[in-house]
């Protein structure tokens, strides 16, 4: 941004974000749902992610010392506090944890270098260039989805002849940077492209994650929230879950929608659908 | 002793200064020079397999750039043609069969081989570059002259025989016409910048 930008567009960027309807008039803000009912923690979105994202493989010892490069992850949880505590064969709740590409992202303001900064479609974008491996986002965020490249992993993951499987859309990071779920973003820049050439706007289910599309229970969708008919935006008005608000005032009952850490005023993009427990169980 | 290392850092310092001051003229500043590591200003110097003339085809007989690129303005990349279009046309050409270089193709030809060509234009892997918007956008509607387009990046190719890196091609150079403001056409005033969020291009 040129200092001319800066000046002829100074009272936009005073604005306090994320605000009422930010996205109304935007062509695209990019959302998902994940519906925790659905959800059977088979890790299948995971092992999508390492294939399409270039992710390695870091190998146990690494794993254990907590250096794993899983952009999503499954989490588990076992019930503590509930009676479901009782059955843990039976009561594992698994949660998809990636990147919630916050509206207001801590890891964005804490950045030295302006390596991470939020991008006009609502994506939290990550420039591995241009990061010098501070890891002050990664002590910032709340998720503990940034991941830290501690090792020059490409010759680890990937030896002769494994780095033909890269995917030529993403980077192979490099040793000292750090790294995060992007929404896919290779596709969503080659959807935006296509539907630019044709005039139009990127079209629901037109584009999704790989996550989502590897889904076998279809528990994630994928979409963009700005166009008021897709199926995300659709679920986010169902759920009445409001993008810049940090406290849902929902009208009806037994609505599952919920967003995690929303009252760290994070405003994340991910709305999460409760899983309906059999508490007779 | 202290004298001694002084001197010495002085005198490095001194010859550092000097190749410094000097290269410019040592090396011509010119784009064409080459170095001993086949590098000039602009990049590795590419020695193609075959010198194809790019003055001939594009420049004396102006044949469109995409006629050949012909993935230029439909894709990210512009591609480099297969050996069938260059016969497409040199099958038909008796006039040049004869020309050392029309020979080398035929021999490729007959040996139902690629010609390994080299890429010129090659940009770091964690850059994404997309052909197809730029033409859309100043060839399709702007109607600029394909020359003028291609050549906001590749310089005037038309004059060159194999293709040279002429553009510095970094990202302060392309940020310096994205930050443009570009009238949107000849006949429409209204002006309107390219993208400059880090993501367009970088991946």
């Amino acid at each position: 941004m040129s200092l001319s930008n800066l000046i002829k567009n100074w009272s936009s960027l005073r604005v306090k974000r994320p605000y009422q309807d930010q996205y109304k008039n935007a062509d695209y803000k990019w959302g998902m749902v994940i519906d925790l009912d659905s959800c059977t923690g088979c890790n299948a979105c995971t092992t999508a992610c390492y294939a399409e994202n270039n992710l390695p493989v870091v190998g146990k010892e690494s794993f254990s010392k907590g250096q794993a490069m899983h952009w999503l992850r499954i989490e588990r949880y076992w019930g503590e506090g509930t009676e479901l505590a009782q059955f843990p064969d039976h009561g594992a709740q698994f949660l998809p944890m990636m990147c919630q590409q916050c509206e207001s992202a801590p890891c964005e303001v804490v950045c030295p270098v302006g390596a991470t900064h939020h991008t006009p479609d609502g994506l939290n974008s990550q420039v591995y260039n241009r990061c010098i491996g501070s890891r002050y986002c990664s002590a910032n965020c709340p998720y503990k989805v940034r991941y830290f490249n501690w090792w020059q992993y490409p010759e680890r993951a990937w030896p002769n002849p494994l780095e033909k499987q890269l995917n030529p859309d993403v980077t192979v990071r490099s040793k000292g940077v750090m790294e995060k779920c992007t929404f896919c973003v290779q596709r969503l820049t080659a959807a935006k492209n296509q539907a630019r050439t044709d005039g139009r706007r990127v079209a629901d289910g037109e584009v999704t994650t790989a996550c989502a599309q590897a889904c076998p229970t279809s528990a994630i969708t994928f979409g963009n929230m700005a166009d008021s008919q897709s199926q995300v935006a659709k679920i986010w008005a169902r759920q009445q879950v409001e993008l810049a608000s940090d406290k849902q005032d929902k009208k009806d009952e037994g609505l599952r929608g919920y967003r995690i850490f929303e009252e760290l005023r994070t405003y994340p993009s991910v709305l999460y659908l409760e899983r309906v427990r059999n508490s007779d169980a | 002793m202290k004298f001694y290392i002084n001197a010495t850092l002085a005198f490095a310092m001194l010859l550092c200064t000097a190749v410094v001051l000097a290269e410019p003229f040592v090396s011509g500043g010119a784009i064409g020079s080459q170095t001993d590591d086949g590098y000039n200003a602009l990049g590795p110097v590419v020695v193609q397999p075959i010198e194809f003339p790019h003055n001939t085809h594009a420049g004396t007989m102006g044949i469109n750039c995409m006629y050949c690129h012909t993935y230029a303005r439909r894709s990210a990349v512009s591609g480099i043609p297969r050996l069938d279009k260059c016969m497409g046309c040199h099958n038909l050409i008796e006039s040049v069969k004869d020309k050392p270089r029309i020979k080398q193709l035929f021999a490729y030809w007959e040996k139902k081989e690629a010609i390994p060509w080299l890429k010129v234009h090659d940009l770091p892997d964690f850059v994404r570059f997309n052909h197809e918007r730029h033409i859309q956008r100043f060839y399709f509607k702007d109607g600029r002259p394909v020359r003028e387009v291609c050549g906001y990046c590749h310089g005037d190719v038309a004059s060159m025989t194999t293709a040279r890196r002429v553009k510095a091609l970094s990202m302060g150079w392309c940020i310096s016409c994205h930050q443009k403001d570009h009238q949107e056409s000849a006949t429409n005033l209204k002006t309107s910048n390219g993208p400059n969020d880090c993501w367009q291009c970088h991946k």
